[in-house]
């Protein structure tokens, strides 16, 4: 490693010298250089930078190292689906795709606008690549009656970094999913989602890993006129889980739906972060995140909209969090955030923490239900909200909730 | 049937005690009224009966069929056969009224170590006990008692003491919020399941409920204790003198 290399991060740990090692084995780009003095810029994002005071990955990642293989099945992968998927090592894709769906495997990586707001974004931009797998996986979508595109990130190794950008041209209508099912020490993916004027597009993110691995999904949405974007998550997160999108409606009339329920046991931590921008007139944002945490579990939510004053008139904004703490020493943290600058707008958040209602348990447990069953029946209950707009995929999750639930 | 006797009881993080050695007995086959004013324990009763966390037995034993039930979970009670019917049913949003009625029902008999009823032979039950409540089918389907009227709400408390057959039935104010049309259905609802193996306590403020339903002894609770017991014409004794009167004499 060069001298130059090692000064981009001032005292890297292990694993930052693993990250600065493997950018150095890659071939050199400057967009990749670019994105990766992005992520240098403050090192593995900590606790003392604001967005990660609650999710600090320079103190969880401190090696990054193959954690103890544990086999997931991806419920997700149905008949009617294409499925791509990213593992440490390789790379798969469907050799044959429908008309309407366009993919370009680009060894190369692509400039990315946000890196400075999204460093493990960025870090993913500039870590893709390398072998086999592609530096920038970009796919164009045109059309209406298209299979589901979907997405894995698993397999075993040291770290798993993936970039992917679809854009959905205008007027179609497309349904994609995306697994985070484990295997990997560190998991890094950007996603960059496009939609056209009065496209639509349906996204479904289920996580699961173990408490020994690191995972970081950034999505980074650009709306133009009249687009509907909907996303729906459902995590139950890792030893650092961050699930993190950026929603920038761009033109008039656009709609975002922002959905996430986690579920977190001992050890494990969920970060379902989300920043939205209304950067032009009534578009519209409806966000419901729905957390369920154990005993040594622990959630995060961070949830901004931003309206400007000059383009952001006429926005109708919705954010609700509400998290339900199953046991003593589970632990929630929630921040949302409304910044407002117009003043004909509607705007409202809510936000609440608490234990599961007592009436309901004691009612429920005189009729006969047991104390561990009417829990789960009362947590599933209160999350099934924000998995109703996953569509076929609705009911995938509802059952890996209730499996959850159920141990 | 069961038999309560010489029964305390504290509610609260500040233990305070509101049953005052109660002694009570009801035998299989018969329905008994509780009635007494505001405070004297009557929904503290109930809830001690049942389990319900926060009220603590500090003495005095209950118990069903020769059997101690004061040790046992809520869920273990009402497999033995407890049911209470809620003064105020609660609301359960997202959880629909017959899967909550079939989870129930399994529960009790996997904790019983009997089969879980087939979905055919739950669904034939539900309707034609739905049919005689005079329930709509579709409010079956909707999340327990969001959105009912308060006399839809206790009517689908009857609807699930019939789905569930308890052995002993415990009706915590089942008139309180029901106009007369309501209040009849909901008694002829309660009058079906007498029957000579179960065992009802009917806990009720007046004595219009009594008319409906009626009772084979009524006893007078007051400051946590029966103070008097007598036949039907106690309750008519109690609307006319009201408890005043009658525990003047009493005491």
């Amino acid at each position: 490693m060069t001298t130059a290399l090692r000064d981009l991060i001032t005292n890297p740990n292990a694993a930052e010298l693993e990250l600065l090692a493997r950018y150095g084995m890659l071939p050199e780009d400057a967009r990749r250089a670019r994105a990766f003095e992005a992520f240098a810029k403050e090192d593995l994002p900590h606790r003392r930078i604001e967005g990660w005071r609650w999710t600090d990955v320079k103190a969880a990642l401190q090696v990054i190292e193959t954690p103890p293989r544990i086999t997931v099945a991806d419920t997700l992968i149905t008949d009617n689906a294409l499925v791509f998927t990213f593992t440490p090592t390789g790379f798969t894709w469907p050799e044959d795709l429908p008309e309407g769906i366009r993919v370009l495997a680009k060894p190369e990586a692509q400039a990315f606008g946000g890196a400075e707001t999204m460093p493990l974004g960025a870090l993913a931009a500039a870590l893709s690549g390398g072998g086999k797998r592609p530096g920038t996986l970009m796919i164009e979508v045109a059309g209406t009656d298209l299979p589901r595109l979907h997405f894995q990130f698993s397999g075993a190794g040291e770290a798993n970094f993936a970039r992917i950008q679809i854009l959905v041209r205008p007027g179609a209508f497309v349904a994609v999913s995306e697994s985070y099912l484990g295997g990997a020490g560190f998991t890094a993916s950007l996603l960059e989602y496009s939609l056209q004027k009065g496209a639509v597009l349906s996204r479904t993110v289920y996580q699961r890993a173990s408490t020994a691995e690191v995972l970081a999904s950034t999505a980074s949405v650009q709306l133009d006129e009249g687009a509907a974007y909907t996303q729906t998550t459902l995590a139950f997160g890792a030893k650092l889980a961050r699930l993190e999108t950026r929603v920038s409606h761009q033109q008039a009339g656009a709609k975002a739906t922002l959905n996430a329920a986690y579920l977190c046991a001992a050890g494990h931590h969920a970060d379902i972060t989300t920043d939205v921008r209304h950067g032009a007139p009534a578009c519209v944002t409806r966000q419901v995140t729905k957390g369920a945490v154990l005993d040594g579990g622990r959630g995060v939510f961070q949830g901004k909209f931003l309206v400007p004053r000059n383009v952001g008139q006429k926005t109708d904004a919705d954010m609700q969090h509400n998290a339900l703490l199953l046991e003593e020493g589970a632990e929630v943290f929630a921040k949302p955030e409304l910044e407002i600058y117009a003043d004909d707008v509607e705007c409202a958040h809510g936000n609440t923490s608490g234990a599961l209602d007592a009436n309901q348990m004691f009612y429920m447990r005189q009729r006969g239900i047991a104390e561990d069953e009417a829990r789960a029946l009362l947590t599933e209950a209160f999350i099934a909200e924000a998995l109703e707009t996953a569509g076929d995929l609705e009911d995938v999750l509802r059952e890996q909730a209730r499996a959850w639930l159920a141990r | 049937m069961l038999k309560i006797e010489n029964l305390t009881a504290t509610v609260g993080d500040d233990a305070k005690q509101i049953i005052n050695g109660l002694t009570l007995e009801v035998p299989a086959g018969e329905v008994h009224a509780i009635m007494g004013p505001n405070g004297a324990g009557k929904s503290t009763l109930s809830y001690v009966l049942t389990g319900r966390n926060g009220y603590e037995v500090t003495g005095g034993s209950a118990t069903l069929n020769g059997e101690n039930i004061l040790g046992m979970a809520p869920e273990e009670r009402a497999a033995k056969g407890m049911f209470l019917s809620f003064q105020y049913p609660v609301e359960i949003p997202g959880v629909p009224v017959m899967t909550f009625v079939r989870t129930a029902m399994n529960s009790q008999r996997k904790l019983r170590g009997e089969a879980e009823i087939s979905a055919p032979d739950f669904i034939k039950m539900s309707r034609d006990i739905a049919k005689t409540l005079k329930l709509d089918p579709e409010m079956l389907k909707r999340p327990v008692n969001v959105g009912f009227s308060g006399g839809e709400k206790k009517r689908l408390e009857i609807y699930q003491m019939m789905m569930l057959e308890p052995k002993f039935l415990i009706l915590d104010e089942t008139d309180s919020g029901l106009d007369i049309d309501a209040l009849k259905t909901v008694a002829e609802g309660v009058n079906a399941m007498r029957a000579p193996d179960r065992g009802m306590l009917v806990i009720t403020h007046y004595q219009r409920l009594l008319d409906y339903i009626k009772p084979d002894k009524v006893h007078v609770l007051a400051a946590g204790r029966i103070i008097k017991t007598g036949g039907p014409d106690l309750a008519h004794r109690l609307e006319a003198e009201g408890y005043d009167g009658v525990l003047g004499e009493a005491v």
